[in-house]
């Protein structure tokens, strides 16, 4: 147990949890509209960072890894040392050094509201300057890469995940002495590097954390108000401990987990927690058997983490053996979630054996807040899809849900989630134009299946040797140190996860722009084939041109007006099914060459926007440069009556099905849960979705008025969150054209 | 089971993830047809039996397309270049919608086997099975094209669904009987107990409604679901809807003096006006365009002098 004596206060009245609370809230506020005003838009989830302090930073114009111009924040008078002639630094070496010295100047934050201190103000990747180490060519792949505008992955960071349970179990010291113990073992030079890094990593936490102790008492000495001053003196005497010690109580727990959070997210931006309830639970018996944690007081850390850590986190589901791990520890997470009502990512798994009440808890939140949070898992299906892979079904359960629309398994598996996306339009648009330039075939919707199935295996053929490409000199690159730490392998084998550390590889490799290629193929199908309504080099002069004027929208019309998919028994529906399975199957017939696996999925992210930029006129009626379809979704618009038992049948119908997600985004009116038994049929509509082979379900529960309202205005509703995809964000944060689709999602919706 | 899949009828919405229609998440399939003339009704598409025409001038862009394919010369282009419609001389035949791609021209009702029906309401089974809810027969009123609608519930219950049915029982009552082997749940419209009143507003008079509702009430055990649409000035009075709600509890109560067990129940919906534009497309006058919709307020106050009613019962 702690050696903490909690001091009572003098006198007065101490500030209620829930006071406290909405301390917090409005700080977080004030942040994130400061955030506002020097940053600009912010198209990602709402990443807890805080501003440094006005003279201790700098704001630069830059230009974002994916090639946007974006505003960045460093901390005035830090440069990172450069170990590259590019003047770049790259390998274990650098980063550990680098990264610490960052650390070790890093400002002290406290809210001596929160229960827990501690708060990240930069990103150390503003100080690299480039995505990737130049001596590592690769441009025998830029030909094919440029061609299908893939997104490849490398030299992408985190989107695996840790496990936390190594961390909570060793402390800094702990694994400050893991490190040194392996130094023995492994003895090579490079070895040794990596264990400098690693060795460096921790070392600017403890300066960290140290700082933050003393800061914390000295705040203490001047504070005046008594349960402030009280709260301080707490927060020092626990930071100082887990300089060196491993977390004790429940409140020391979730103090060392932010802490770890924090260094990932400024390390490279890694959001994952994964199982949070399960994490928590020994803590929380064990202090709720003494007398010594009350519920309201759990909430309340949960809270406080929360609100520094807006990362992805699972509630439920089974354990090894199947068992649904549901505590009322889960329903005290999904509580602070509530209580905060700022962007969280917290999933409710729903299954077989899941708790019903979980469910029906995250609905009432849901349609109570109105936040899209939480969102919902169909963990039976991507269980048993993951052991499809070939791994045992005790495995597949341990993977846990820890991204946006992702799962990894804690601590043993490297996955390149999220980042690797293939556009089926663009795929398609090669295939047509390829067809179209052969004046030796007679063209034909069966031919341009020929001609896609080819160029959609050359595209994933490319991300293969990506992935192998990425594998073998990541490490050398930009290491996963801070990660790392919390693997089983890296430290043991001297091998960065990225490259080796770890047990298991599963590359991701998600596809885009479903439903714009199964629309286009129908649409061909249906008025160049049977119906002689318009002729392939017609069609093609009408892409060229936009469908440019009065002829050209007409014939846009006609070929949007073809029934889409997701209205059921259509051929759309059939040829999105048939480009699934082929996806599927391409993904799934061979390993890379260096014998990696890889998984499919459908998913967009956030990047239907870009993605759509990327992609010319499709037959399917879309404009150059319009917005692609979300993930796994139908276009907006693709039944009359939008019915989302519609899209949840169509979203089911393409699913992959190895594990990997094709998430349905779904948004429903408010007023559905008016009428008795209105919850109900929403459990239903997940619960159906996922009987059919779902597999996530993110939901939306959004007051159009007050959508649009805020749309014209969005200093209007400074505090509304809205679930923009597997992510949710402060609406006001979002760029202009993010705004855009999510109302019009809602007016296409009705 | 007897299943004849040439039975065929005219529908003109198949909706799924119907939620206001009995329990659990539905498919409520609107048969064309009716032998009331509410002038306030929600669903004017459903009166007539023949397909419609609805047209849309806010969508046209004048293409032509139209004019091309219609042999009767509804369609014209004018000296302006202007596309117009003329109603009279269409005979529904559907040509023109096949090319009119705005959806300026919307086809409502098209006839259908009972087998393609079903195949669509099947398409949620998943979702039924995980909300108990099922498929809903409604209109127009279904029991005014008997045969089809028996085979569609037939071909439900045949599939394990959950059946019911919204009626406004104007008709013999032959024309339920049959279908009531197949029907789980049945909900039935009451506008208003006074014959002449009802007359006024419906364009009959209820006394076959009231004879239907008595025997359904006494000579089945099917739970039993009264609707009242409150529209002002036909039933919005304290009066008028105490007076439904005592025929109703005399309902349930000659249920019991039968010997019968399952629920009858009353339900208020308010009237409202998102139809007005349904009314434009399809060229009919909307007489309740001025009628102002029952308040919250006074729907609550409403409900409550149902309950009053049932609660003593
Ligand atoms: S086809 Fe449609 S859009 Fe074209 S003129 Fe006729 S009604 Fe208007
Ligand atoms: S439905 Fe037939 S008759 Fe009526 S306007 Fe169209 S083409 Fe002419």
């Amino acid at each position: 147990m702690s050696s903490l004596v909690i001091e009572m206060p003098a006198e007065g009245i101490a500030p209620t949890y829930a006071e406290r609370l909405a301390a917090l809230r409005g700080e977080k506020m004030a942040q994130t509209q400061e955030k506002w005003a020097v940053i600009g838009a912010m198209d990602y989830d709402d990443w807890a960072l805080i501003l440094p302090p006005p003279d201790a930073r700098e704001v630069i114009q830059t230009i974002s890894a994916s090639g946007v111009p974006i505003v960045d924040v460093k901390m005035k008078g830090f440069a990172a040392e450069s170990n590259h002639p590019n003047g770049d630094f790259f390998g274990p070496v650098a980063f550990g050094r680098n990264f610490r010295r960052l650390l070790e100047m890093h400002p002290v934050y406290i809210d001596p509201n929160s229960s827990l201190a501690g708060g990240y103000m930069v990103n150390f990747g503003s100080y690299r300057k480039s995505g990737w180490n130049p001596d590592f060519d690769y441009s025998h792949l830029h030909a094919a890469q440029r061609l299908y505008k893939l997104h490849t992955g490398i030299g992408g960071a985190q989107h695996f995940c840790h496990d936390l349970q190594i961390g909570l179990d060793l402390g800094w010291r702990g694994l400050l002495d893991k490190i040194a113990y392996y130094r023995t073992v492994n003895t090579d030079a490079k070895a040794q590097e990596f264990y400098d890094g690693l060795t460096d990593v921790v070392l600017g936490m403890q300066s960290w954390i140290g700082r933050t102790a003393d800061a914390a008492a000295a705040r203490a000495e001047t504070e005046a108000d008594p349960f402030q001053a009280a709260n301080l003196r707490e927060i020092a005497a626990i930071n100082r401990r887990l300089v060196t010690e491993p977390p004790q109580t429940f409140r020391e727990a979730c103090q060392w987990m932010l802490w770890y959070q924090s260094a990932a997210r400024m390390y490279n931006g890694s959001g994952a927690l994964g199982r949070l309830d399960v994490l928590l639970q020994p803590y929380y018996e064990r202090e709720t058997a003494a007398g010594t944690l009350t519920d309201e007081e759990a909430i309340f850390h949960i809270a406080c983490l929360l609100v520094r850590a807006t990362d992805y986190i699972q509630l439920g589901g089974p354990d090894e053996t199947g068992r649904d791990v549901t505590t009322p520890l889960s329903y005290l997470i999904l509580e602070a979630g509530h209580r905060l009502k700022i962007p969280a990512n917290i999933g409710v798994c729903v299954g077989e054996t899941t708790d019903e009440g979980l469910l029906r808890r995250g609905l009432e939140v849901m349609f109570e807040d109105k936040t899209g949070i939480p969102k919902f898992l169909g963990v039976d299906n991507t269980v048993e899809g993951f052991a499809r892979n070939g791994y045992p079904l005790e495995l597949s359960r341990q993977r846990a849900y820890a991204g946006c629309h992702w799962l990894a398994l804690p601590g043993r598996e490297y996955t390149f989630n999220d980042m690797v996306k293939i556009n089926f339009a663009v795929v398609f648009d090669v295939a047509l134009r390829d067809m179209l330039a052969d004046s030796s075939v007679q063209p034909s919707v069966a031919e341009l299946w020929r001609r896609f199935e080819f160029h959609l295996r050359r595209a994933i053929d490319t991300l293969a040797q990506g992935f192998d490409f990425h594998i073998r000199h990541m490490h050398d690159v930009a290491p996963e140190l801070v990660l790392d730490l919390l693997c089983y392998g890296p430290i043991e084998r001297a091998r960065d996860a990225s490259s080796g550390g770890v047990d298991y590889y599963n590359c991701c490799v998600d596809g885009a722009a479903l439903a714009n290629a199964a629309d286009s193929f129908a649409a061909c199908e249906q008025r160049i084939e049977r119906e002689g309504r318009l002729t392939w080099a017609e069609l093609l002069a009408h892409l060229d041109a936009d469908w440019a004027g009065p002829e050209g929208e007409r014939v846009r019309l006609m070929m949007r007006s073809v029934p889409r998919f997701g209205s059921g028994g259509s051929l759309s529906d059939d040829h999105a099914q048939r480009l699934a399975d082929l996806f599927t199957r391409l993904v799934k017939e061979r390993r890379t060459p260096d014998g990696h696996q890889m998984v499919p999925g459908l998913f967009s992210w956030a990047m239907t926007i870009m993605m759509g930029k990327d992609a010319g006129a499709t037959p399917d009626g879309r404009h150059a440069g319009a917005p692609i379809a979300q993930g796994a979704n139908p276009m907006p618009g693709f039944r009359k009556d939008g019915a989302p038992t519609a899209l949840a049948a169509a979203v089911a119908a393409v699913q992959p099905g190895y594990g990997n997600t094709a998430p349905m985004q779904l948004d429903l009116d408010p007023g559905l849960t008016r009428d008795e038994g209105g919850l109900e049929k929403v459990a239903g509509l997940i619960r159906g979705h996922f009987a059919l082979g779902g597999t996530q379900i993110n939901l939306n529960v959004m007051d159009k008025e007050k959508v649009l309202e805020a749309n014209r205005d969005p200093s209007k509703y400074p505090d509304l969150v809205v679930r923009v995809t597997g992510f949710s964000a402060y609406f006001a944060s979002l760029s202009p054209e993010f705004r855009q689709m999510v109302v019009d999602r809602l007016i296409a919706e009705g | 089971m007897d299943t004849n899949s040439s039975v065929s009828g005219v529908i003109f919405d198949i909706q799924r993830f119907s939620i206001h229609d009995g329990p659990g998440i539905r498919t409520t399939v609107f048969l064309k047809g009716c032998s009331l003339h509410c002038f306030w009704c929600h669903n004017p598409e459903g009166i007539r039996v023949k397909p419609e025409i609805r047209y849309d001038p806010a969508r046209c862009i004048n293409c032509g397309a139209c004019v091309a394919v219609c042999t009767n010369g509804a369609h014209a282009i004018d000296a302006q270049g202007r596309h117009t419609y003329d109603r009279t001389k269409c005979l529904s035949c559907g040509l023109c919608v096949e090319e009119c791609f705005t959806e300026a021209l919307v086809l409502t009702g098209k006839t259908q086997t009972a087998e393609q029906v079903v195949a669509e309401v099947l398409r949620d089974r998943a979702f039924y099975e995980t909300s108990g809810g099922g498929m809903t027969l409604s209109g127009g009123d279904p029991a005014l094209q008997p045969a089809f609608s028996a085979e569609i519930l037939a071909r439900c219950k045949a599939e394990g669904l959950h059946t019911a049915i919204e009626t406004a029982g104007n008709y013999p009552w032959a024309n339920l009987a049959g279908l009531l082997p197949h029907i789980d749940l049945v909900m039935m419209d009451i506008k208003q107990m006074d014959a002449q009143r009802h007359r006024a507003a419906t364009g009959v008079s209820n006394v076959r409604v009231l004879a239907t509702a008595e025997r359904l009430a006494v000579e089945t055990d099917k739970p039993l679901l009264f609707r009242v649409p409150v529209v002002p000035g036909v039933n919005d009075a304290d009066a008028d809807i105490a007076a439904i709600a005592a025929h109703v509890r005399r309902l349930s109560q000659a249920r019991r003096t039968a010997g019968r067990r399952a629920p009858i129940t009353l339900e208020l919906l308010a009237f409202h006006r998102l139809a007005s534009q349904k009314y434009q497309s399809l060229g009919l006058d909307y007489r309740a365009a001025n009628l102002e919709p029952p308040t919250e307020q006074r729907m609550r106050e409403l409900r409550a002098i149902v309950a009053d009613y049932l609660a003593t019962d």
